[in-house]
């Protein structure tokens, strides 16, 4: 496997543009069937990676956390997933970056990572496989301390009408909905104030105009941002060490108000936001 | 040479309450639109000065608190006792405990009177609805503090250059459960669907509470605990003359988005409300060293809270554990108290309540008891009306609970015993036993 070390995070806007313009260039390449069909053998590799303070704080107090000096593991997954996008705008990557849906989302978090502790960044994609509507990928990340993993994150994403993998099986589960322990009032700044503090500039969630082009009536919000938020909403009780998986239905469209359940589970937590559509539903697990 | 023995910890001393005063509730908007808490609060302590002849007295004590209170009023309580007829030399400290502020004052310094370090104290809580504070926006708020620390011109105008017209728009407070998002009313709703309360149901116990707290007013139960105030004599969401027809004919307001009826109406729901109550507190030796008459003990207390975050338990159901772990220390059943006092947030409140208390599965599930922890005789409940009806200034509750019931206490009698219990606000619940004096 080839490893490229970069010198710093990227940022991610210009990581977008980037995205579009590999994006373009592949379906050019596409036509005249010269596209590249299999994931690059390759991991992105970013070592003394920080967190900044202040962003911290902005980031804890937007979710709802108090202020302490432990990233949450929706916080390490903003640090860390430019550094994801940066191998996805690759010209050897089979899918084009813009558009992509983030279908669902896992992370194992074996401690949690402190402000002040330099940490290594590595990326790698896996699994490319067929979907019901086009086809798959897992982008892994992992930071560390040395040997030491002490977060693991897959994000899977789908290229929507592009059938590299044939067509996948249609697992579409029914969503029942609960009763709610509270609601989320999301206001129409709600992507922009993510994307301040998450440096995810996705331009479907900070401006209607771009996701109308994308095909969403209204700005939606960020996944993470929901996956996150039902993350604190846990609280304390989910440990140091844990599980944390969602899966993404719905889009959230911008602004709105949803009800979420979060609540004890025979595992540990199970998480869920909905409005007259499943929006997220999901679990967090303690790990002994 | 010294001997040995095992003293038995000497229960302490009685904490008395020996009267109460308050002004009548206003609703939100109404006659005390433009009063503060502290005018509330200053004019509630004059009246029991007035009615007990304190006037110049230095009491032990002062505490109070409000619910919805301006940073500026950090002691908002001592401000009050400077402009108040007592003692200036009265020693007084701000309370917060949500809507259980109010019993909270009067458990706390009671016990500081069961252990001897106080001689008298009063309790109280005031709260405005009408005159609370707003706030600046987060945003706005942070620019300008950061102006104030920052330096140089260009630091200033960084600071400056921050603040976007939307900012300057004021954040009022909310009743939201921070954690939630929802409304107490929307938390109560969801309680309310889980156990199967009636709009019925919830209205008779609303007409009740008029009923009777009108009828008390008629007999004359309030003269001496009420002191009229900016031109009103009784409370103001009194409705003498409402009937379960007026009730059911209201249309709901909570619970509108759940797939149960929704059920909670106005009529059945506390109004916002401005208020202030006051109790007096003493030791046996100071109420006969001052010629009053003690009415009640403060007998012992306990708080519980919910998880209410996760589902678990609801928003205001918290007194459903507190109250079973106070009545086992104190070797007392539902069946012991002659007088039993729910603070009627919603009318729904008392009634989830109740049925807890009454379910064979949640007296095994989550109070641990071999079965349910028992019935309350509706006879005995909130015998004088409660917040339905005189409205509910959050921190002057428990006052105005505390007042009256020593008062019922006293006129049934040596032996008779009330229980009394506040939900509030974060899932939090506080109740207290009284008895005659």
């Amino acid at each position: 496997m080839t490893v490229v070390v970069l010198p710093g995070v990227p940022g991610a806007g210009g990581l977008y543009l980037r995205g579009a313009v590999s994006s373009g260039g592949l379906a050019i390449r596409r036509r005249v069937d010269r596209a590249p069909r299999d994931l690059p053998d390759v991991a992105y590799v970013v070592r003394g990676v920080r967190a900044d303070p202040d962003r911290l704080t902005e980031f804890q107090h937007l979710l709802g956390e108090s202020a302490s000096d432990a990233l949450p593991a929706g916080f390490v997954h903003a640090l860390a997933f430019p550094v994801t996008i940066a191998l996805m705008a690759r010209p050897d990557f089979p899918l084009p970056v813009a558009g992509m849906v983030h279908l669902s989302n896992q992370v194992t978090q074996t401690r949690p990572l402190t402000l002040g502790e330099p940490f290594d960044v590595r990326a790698t994609a896996a699994d490319l496989r067929a979907h019901r509507t086009g086809t798959q990928v897992d982008l892994v990340t992992t930071v560390s301390t040395g040997d030491d993993i002490a977060w693991r994150g897959v994000s899977t994403y789908l290229a929507r009408g592009l059938f590299l993998r044939g067509q996948g099986p249609d697992d579409r589960s029914t969503f029942d909905p609960p009763t709610p322990t509270g609601q989320w009032v999301l206001g129409a700044d709600t992507g922009r104030r993510y994307a301040a503090v998450s440096g995810d500039h996705n331009p479907i969630h900070v401006s209607s105009l771009a996701a109308k082009a994308f095909g969403f009536p209204r700005a939606i919000a960020h996944g993470m941002y929901t996956a996150s938020r039902a993350l604190a909403s846990v609280g304390p009780a989910r440990g140091d060490a844990f599980d944390w998986s969602v899966s993404f239905a719905k889009p959230v469209l911008l602004p709105s108000t949803v009800n979420v359940r979060i609540a004890p589970s025979e595992t540990g937590f199970s998480v869920a936001a909905w409005s007259s559509v499943p929006h997220l539903t999901g679990s967090v697990t303690p790990l002994a | 040479m010294a001997r040995r023995t095992s003293t038995p910890t000497p229960s302490p001393r009685a904490a008395y309450v020996l009267g109460g005063n308050r002004i009548p509730f206003a609703r939100a908007g109404g006659p005390y639109a433009h009063a503060s808490n502290q005018d509330m609060l200053t004019a509630t302590l004059d009246g029991l000065v007035a009615r007990y002849g304190l006037q110049g007295e230095r009491i032990g004590e002062v505490a109070a608190g409000a619910v919805l209170k301006h940073s500026r009023d950090f002691n908002l309580t001592r401000e009050s006792v400077l402009g108040s007829a007592l003692s200036p030399e009265t020693p007084a400290y701000d309370v917060q405990m949500a809507c259980a502020t109010g019993l909270e004052t009067v458990v706390s310094l009671s016990n500081k009177i069961r252990l001897g370090q106080l001689e008298s104290a009063i309790a109280a809580g005031v709260d405005t609805t009408s005159d609370a504070p707003i706030a600046v926006s987060d945003r706005l708020r942070r620019a300008l503090l950061d102006l104030s620390h920052a330096r140089s011109t260009s630091q200033k105008l960084a600071a400056l250059a921050r603040i976007r017209p939307k900012d300057l728009a004021p954040s009022a407070p909310r009743t939201d459960e921070p954690r939630t998002q929802l409304s107490m009313g929307e938390h109560q709703a969801l309680t309310t669907a889980q156990w199967g309360i009636t709009q019925e149901a919830q209205d008779e116990l609303a007409l009740a509470s008029h009923q009777r707290l009108a009828a008390a007013y008629d007999d004359g139960f309030f003269d001496d605990l009420v002191t009229p105030f900016r031109g009103l004599t009784r409370d103001a969401n009194l409705r003498a003359d409402s009937s379960l027809e007026k009730l059911a004919s209201l249309r709901p307001v909570f619970g509108l988005g759940l797939d149960t009826p929704a059920t909670m109406t106005a009529g059945n729901s506390t109004p916002l409300s401005d208020g202030a109550s006051a109790v007096l507190l003493g030791s046996a030796d100071w109420a006969s060293s001052h010629g009053l008459t003690p009415l009640a003990s403060v007998v012992d207390a306990e708080a519980a809270a919910v998880d209410f975050v996760h589902g678990v338990d609801g928003l205001l159901m918290a007194p459903t554990f507190a109250v079973p772990r106070l009545l086992a220390r104190n070797g007392l059943t539902l069946a012991d108290f002659d007088l039993v006092e729910i603070h009627e947030a919603f009318a729904s409140t008392v009634l989830t309540i109740l049925a807890a208390w009454e379910s064979e599965e949640f007296g095994r599930s989550r109070l641990g008891l071999d079965g349910a922890f028992g019935s309350v005789d509706r006879a005995k409940l909130n015998v004088h009306g409660s917040s339905l009806a005189a409205g509910h200034p959050f921190a002057a509750t428990g006052g105005r609970i505390v007042a009256s019931v020593s008062k019922e206490l006293h006129r049934r009698g040596p032996g008779t015993r009330a229980l009394v219990s506040v939900c509030a606000a974060g899932g939090l619940g506080l109740t207290a036993i009284l008895e005659a004096a």
